[in-house]
Formats: C-alpha cells, structure tokens, sequence
C-alpha cells in the first residue's frame, strides 16, 4: 500500500521509500524516513494533494509523490 | 574518528579582537521566527539585495551591540543542507566558504525534532554556535517543558529560549553569541556520532584526502567533507574535481555498501534522524494529552472539501480588493501631486533659469511624467508587499498552495502561483514581485511568463476608448471576452511552455503547512518598507530613463511640426506595414503601440497626440501661490486617506476592473473618437485591443523580471512570444473575421 491510498483518519508507518535522487533527498529531509508513522490528515478540495501529520507537524505532498512511499497501516 | 582532525581545522578561530567585526549568520528551518527574530534585533538597519547569481533574497545589517561591530547574515531559510535546492546550497556555502563567526540556529521550540536535525548538520560545519529556542511562549502554553541545560550540554553549546514576537530573550542571544565568538573554542557544538561502522568510513576517507588533496582538508571541515563525499554530495564532488566513484570513498564504503546498500544518503539521514529524536526524548516533556489546537479548527473550516475554495476565493478577492483599493487613492494623488504643484514648481523654475524650450519640454514631459510614472506604483507596491507578508507570516500561503495546487498544476504551475497570476489583473509589475514568493526557479520563471496574460488595469482605458466609439452597445461583453481571452491563452502558454522549456522533471511539492501564528505588525512594517525602498530605487531609476528615451523620441528632431517626422513617428512607418495585415496597418497606430512599451495606458494618449491636433495655447493656467498649494497638497493628501478608508469600507463595486473614466473625461476624448471611427472599423478596432491586451509587456515589468531574476532572458522570452502571439490572434481575428462577411 502507498501513503496516497491512505483515507483520512488513518495511521500508517513508512516501509519504503521508492523514489530516487533529490526526490528522496527531499522526503528524507522532510522527516519521511523508514519506520516513521504517518496520519492522513486531508485531502485537499480537488481532491490532490493530501496533508499529513508526521514527526508531529502537518505535510503536505501531490499524490504522485506520495505514490513513491510505501506504508502499512497500523 | 579521532577529534584530532576537527581540532586541527578549527585552530585558526581565534577570539575577536575587541574592534573587530564579529560576523553573525542566522540560519534556521523556515518558518521559525528568523525573520521575526532578525527584524527584532537589526530592524530597520537591514539591507536587502540577493544572493549573488541566484534571485533569493539576501539580508544584511551593520551595527554595534555592547560596544562591539556586527555583522548579521540572514541565510535562507531550509530544512537540511542537502545539495538539491537553491536555498540550501546558498547557505551552505555561505558556511563553508565564508566561515562567520558565529551562527545562530533559529530553532521551532514547538517543532524541536525535525529542526535539530538541521541544528545536527549545521553542528557537522565546526563553527561556533548558539541555539535560539524560539517561540518558546507557544510552546510553553502547549504545556512543552524544556530541559535547557541538558539541551545545552549535549549539543556543546549555550542554548537561549526566546520569543521573537515579544523580543524576550533577544538581548540573552546577542550576549550568548558575542561569548561566543569570544570563546570560539568552546561554542563549536559537539559532532554526532554516527557508529563505528560510519566513523570508520568517515575517518578512511579523511586519511585518503590527506595523502591524496590535502588542500581539501585545510578549505572545509575534514569530517564533514568526508560525510559529504560518502553521501556522494554532488556539489562537494564538483568542486574537488573528483569523479562520484572516486577510489578513496569507494575503498572506504565498500564495507558499508554490503552491510547497509547502496543508500548512503539515507543511511546518514537516519542516523542524523535517531539522534535529533534521541535528543528530543531526553529535553523535551510534552503533555499526555494533545488538545485539538487552533491551527486544526481553522484548517477544519479553511481547507473542508466544500468551503475550501469558496473561502479561498473570498479570501483573494478581499486582498485583490484591498491591495487595489487602498493603493489607487493615493497613486492618484501622487499623480496630482506631480502633474500639478510639482510640476509647477519645476516649470517656473525652469523658466526662470530662461533654459531653451526643449529643455522646459524635457523636464516636464520627460522626467517629471517619468517620476509621476514611478511613483504611482509605490503605493500598490506598499500594499501587496503588506498583504503578501501577512499571508506568509500568518501561515495561510501555504494553505493557498494546498487548494489551487491541483488546478495551476494542470498548466505546469504550483499552487502558489495563483496569487501573483491574480494580482496581475490589476497590475503585473507586483505580480513579479509577488513571483519572489515560489521558491523553485522553474515555478517562478513559468508564472513571471504568464503574468503579462493577465490583462491588467493599465490597458482598461484602451479598452474602455475603443469600446466606447465601437461597441457600446455590448460593451460588457466585448470587456469580458477581452479578459477572458487572456485567461485561456496562459492556460495553453502555459502547457506549451511546460513542454518545451521546462521539460524534465516537475518541480516537486513537498510543503510544510505551518501552525496559523499572527506576524507582528513591526515585521510586516518592516518587510514592506525594504521591498517598497528597493522598488524606489531600483526600478525608478530604470523607468525614469525610459520616459526621457520615449520622450526624445516623440519630441526629437526638436520642433517637429508634424508627429509624422518624430523619431517615433518615422519608426511607425517603419513597422506600419507589418501591422497591415492585422487591419491597422497605419503610423499612427504603429506609434501609439510603441509608446505603450512604457505602459499600456499610454497607447491612449499617444492616440490623442497623434490624431487630434492639440490646442495648446492658452491652456496654460496661472499657478496658485505658494501658500495655496502648499494646503492643496495637505488637503488632497487628507482626501486620499479618506477615500482610501471608505474604499476599505465599502469593498463593493468593483472600482478597479469597471470603467473610472469620468463624463468629462468621456466628452473630452470625443475628438479622439470621431478620428478613431474614421481609422477603424469594428473589426480591426477589436483585432486592436486585442493586440493591446497580447502584446509585450511594458517597460516597468520588464524592470521588475530582470530585477527579480538578475537576467533579462525571461523578458526576452517574454517578449518575443507575446508580440508572436499578438500578432497571430490579431490576424486570425481581422483576417477570419473578414473571410466570415464581419467587414474589413
Ligand atoms: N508565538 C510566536 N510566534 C512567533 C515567534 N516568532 C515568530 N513567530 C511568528 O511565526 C510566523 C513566522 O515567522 P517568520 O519570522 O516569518 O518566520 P521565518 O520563515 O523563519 O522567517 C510569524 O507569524 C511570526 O509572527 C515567537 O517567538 N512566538
Ligand atoms: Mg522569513
């Protein structure tokens, strides 16, 4: 499952991450590191991007991004 | 690894002599108060220019505190020091190239984890440091309780809590960073420790630089190249000249690579990660239970799946409204000001220095209209800067991005590009500037593109003059398919351009949404006088030159009797035939649009200089004494902030996009329109406006575009596809008009 299938409310924790280069850089950078939980927060009006809460402030990220992330639910 | 290297490079810090310049660099995530922070210690003593070759924004200030000089440098703000964005390569370099005496890491006392894995790399640079707790009064009110001396134990340095907004703790942080410069030794933060397995790649990497390029080692903390050449930082590699598979990092990596994979980046990021959180754990006591906080009611209502984008789009006609409305009175009284009493002054005293005619003429056509022209933007510039501010300050901005973001995308643009497109409709000149507020040069430069699209309040009387001889009966619709016209054409600009100029990867949106905070009123002052003096200076210099260039050119060969033989009347006839097709093929017409590369409204006065002969004796009024112009200022002034006000009040009726001309006004164009009626017909009359609403855009955007990306090349773009496009709408629409029986 990717962080984007999440439906609001809902908890997940970072398995993978896919994408590469600054890509990664930048979710790394951002606190979207492997073994940290996430809560979908929203999504936005025309329904991309969504807003996450992670390391305990709120993200937010398009789709196809997030797409790049893998995530259990928990 | 041995502490020996590290020692070794950050040797020749000695402490300041007392008459020395201390150089403080403030760096810090964004959104933690730095510029609060800043504008609270330096305030008005800040001097904004950029970052040499790049468009971010670089503040400086001088001044004493406690006797001693200071140097403060505002890096950008970024949330590591990875090679990938402009902000975080700036300030890196700045670091490592410049060495300050000291940084002061602005850190979120309510967001500590993910902002101590900056403090964590900047700690890696071997420069004396003092960490600023800030907001620390929202975090206390959350109920967080810090254990500041554990903090500032474990990090190796003096940790000052303040609050930005109420200036507390300012004056403890500016004599913790001059005991730290004092003291360099001891304010360089302790190094983190990343495991054996890593110090060991780390310190085999230093010993292969020492054989091989020791000057490396004596030009940047030996440790964190080392770290750096392990995540292979493409920047550190191209400025040693070494290969990304260089011997020395892959010898001392290869271990690490089969323990760990290939991802070195990710590995060290984790580590950083594990201590920040670690870190975290041990200082910081944060309440059992969360409250649902003010940040989450507002986003409940302001981002809700229905209300989101009405409320959005409230919220942009409020500041469009606003920005307009509050701005327009007092640019017309500058206006005034300088088209009447100043203009007065400057005549009388031209006449009595007995200066020739041309020089009279100079001086009141050229550089007092050029003044007039500079000035009447500064109020609207004041105004957007302030609304801008506030919108970024109070956390909104990145709130605008979230819900347009999925419909600029479509065109190749970012959420945030949507304000500056909007401010474009009453003038594009601070819509570039607003372009300052994307950050990623691709955005920035595609939005400063589509900007001239959006048909601004300048070409309006254009508009409103030919509408008004053409097609007063639909004059509203003619109006809004003007307006429209302009939308769908940056729409399909705009996914053209994402093709071709822009190819490549798309800018990624990865964005904080930041807790709503309220941005201090003295801030906001602040922001928008630096931004309001540097439009000033800066572009009023610029434009100021253009108006005497156009003027010469309308004026020159010095007493022409007709404007057919002026400069710009002979390259009228020059273009004339280009514009033949379009259905105005004529010098006058040619002329009136070259004068409106200054500003579009021109095109109209230009018209009525051409086409009407002026009955200029006579008109001359007596100037008013002294004393009677004196209180006309002062009473005009008094009448602008009232109107300004009851503009504030009353924000219905939509003032800026609707006609302002006036009856007299109206009757006083009535020759104009009877020369333009036999000019024109309908259909080359509308191929006209159009042609006004397309073509390049004027002389103060294209000052603003080079002075916001330091190089002429977009408005060269610009520029040249505009007048294409122009010219080719124009002609299907003259031409297919024709063909349809519409009339030549
Ligand atoms: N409550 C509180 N708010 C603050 C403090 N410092 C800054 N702010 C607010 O935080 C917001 C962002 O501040 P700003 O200085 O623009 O952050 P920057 O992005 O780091 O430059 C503004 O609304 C400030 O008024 C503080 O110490 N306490
Ligand atoms: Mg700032």
């Amino acid at each position: 499952m990717t962080l984007a299938e999440l439906k609001p409310g809902q908890k997940g924790r970072i398995l993978q991450i896919g994408a590469l280069g600054p890509l990664k850089r930048r979710l790394m950078d951002m606190g979207v590191v492997v073994g940290e939980e996430v809560l979908m927060v929203k999504v936005a009006p025309l329904g991309d991007p969504i807003e996450v809460l992670i390391k305990s402030y709120n993200l937010s990220l398009r789709k196809k991004e997030a797409c790049e992330i893998q995530v259990e639910a928990v | 690894m041995k502490p020996g290297a590290g020692i070794q490079y950050a040797e020749d810090r000695d402490s300041k002599k007392s008459n020395e310049t201390i150089t403080l660099a403030v760096a810090g995530n964004p959104n933690a108060g730095k510029s609060t922070l800043i504008n609270s210690i330096a305030g008005t003593r800040l001097q904004v220019g950029n970052w040499p070759g790049v468009t971010v924004e670089k503040k400086t200030a001088f001044f004493e505190h406690d006797g001693r000089k200071i140097k403060l440098v505002d890096l950008p703000g970024t949330y590591s020091l990875s090679p990938y964005t402009q902000e975080e390569i700036i300030a890196r370099d700045y670091l490592v190239n410049e060495k300050p005496d000291v940084i002061v890491n602005v850190v979120d006392a309510t967001n500590l984890e993910r902002n101590l894995y900056l403090t964590l790399q900047l700690a890696e640079l071997e420069i004396p440091l003092v960490l600023a707790l800030n907001i620390y009064d929202e975090a206390e009110a959350k109920g967080y309780r810090f254990d500041l001396e554990a903090l500032s134990s474990m990090l190796g340095v003096a940790v000052i809590p303040t609050t930005a907004t109420k200036r507390e703790g300012v004056k403890a942080l500016m004599t913790a960073a001059l005991a730290a410069a004092d003291s360099p030794r001891q304010s360089i933060p302790k190094p983190i420790t990343y495991g054996d397995d890593i110090e060991r790649a780390a310190d085999a990497v230093v010993g292969g630089l020492s054989a091989e390029i020791p000057e490396a080692l004596e030009q940047y903390p030996p440790r964190w190249l080392a770290l750096k050449l392990m995540e292979s930082d493409s920047t550190v590699l191209e400025r040693l000249g070494m290969p990304a598979d260089s011997r020395i990092v892959a010898d001392a990596v290869g271990h690490l690579r089969k323990a760990h994979g290939d991802d070195m980046e990710a590995l060290l990021a984790d580590a950083r990660y594990a201590q920040a959180a670690g870190l975290t754990r041990e200082v910081l006591k944060k309440p059992d239970i969360r409250k649902r906080d003010l940040t989450e009611k507002i986003d409940a209502v302001v981002l809700n799946r229905f209300f989101g984008i009405p409320i959005f789009l409230a919220a942009m006609w409020l500041m469009f409204k606003l920005t307009f409305d509050i701005s327009k009175p007092f640019a017309d009284w500058l206006g005034a000001m300088i088209s009447g009493p100043f203009k007065r002054a400057a005549e009388a005293l031209v006449s009595i220095m007995q200066a020739p005619a041309w020089i009279a003429s100079l001086v009141s056509d050229g550089i007092i209209a050029g003044v007039g022209a500079v000035l009447v933007f500064v109020p609207v510039i004041f105004a957007m800067m302030f609304f801008i501010t506030f919108l970024e300050g109070s956390g909104y901005m990145a709130r605008a991005a979230f819900v347009m973001d999925r419909a600029m995308h479509a065109i190749g643009l970012h959420g945030k590009s949507f304000i500056p497109m909007l401010l474009g409709f009453g003038c594009n000149v601070p819509a570039i500037y607003a372009t300052r507020m994307l950050e990623n040069p691709k955005d920035k430069a595609l939005t400063a593109l589509l900007i001239p699209l959006t048909s601004c309040g300048a070409r309006l009387p254009v508009y409103v003059v030919f509408i008004g001889t053409f097609f007063a009966s639909q004059a509203a619709t003619v109006l809004w398919s003007l307006y429209v016209m302009g939308i769908a054409l940056a729409i399909c600009v705009g996914m053209v351009f994402k093709r071709m100029i822009f190819r490549g990867d798309a800018p990624m949106f990865i964005m904080e949404l930041p807790p709503y905070r309220m941005p201090t009123f003295r801030s906001l002052m602040i922001h928008t006088w630096e931004k309001g003096k540097h439009f000033l200076i800066k572009a009023g210099t610029c434009i100021l030159a253009v108006s005497i260039i156009v003027w010469f050119l309308l004026n020159m060969p010095w007493g022409v009797e007709n404007k057919k033989d002026s400069y710009l009347g002979q390259v009228g006839q020059v273009i004339a035939p280009a514009l033949k097709p379009l259905g105005f093929g004529s010098w006058e017409a040619g002329s009136a649009l070259l004068a409106g590369l200054v500003a579009k409204e021109i095109v109209v006065g230009t018209m009525g200089e051409i086409y009407v002969k002026k009955e200029e004796e006579g008109e001359k009024k007596e100037a008013p004494p002294i004393r009677e112009e004196l209180a006309g200022i002062v009473t005009s002034f008094g009448e602008a902030v009232k109107s300004a006000g009851m503009n504030v009040v009353s924000t219905v009726g939509i003032a800026t996009i609707s006609s302002d001309e006036s009856e007299e006004k109206m009757a006083e164009r009535m020759p104009l329109r009877e020369e333009l009626q036999k000019q024109f017909t309908p259909l080359s009359a509308y191929a006209f406006i159009t042609f006004v609403l397309l073509y390049m855009p004027c002389a103060v955007v294209a000052i603003a575009m080079r002075q916001e990306f330091g190089t002429w090349k977009w408005y060269g773009i610009a520029f040249a596809y505009q007048i294409v496009l122009a010219w080719v709408v124009a002609f299907v629409i003259y031409q297919g008009g024709k063909l349809l029986g519409l009339g030549g």
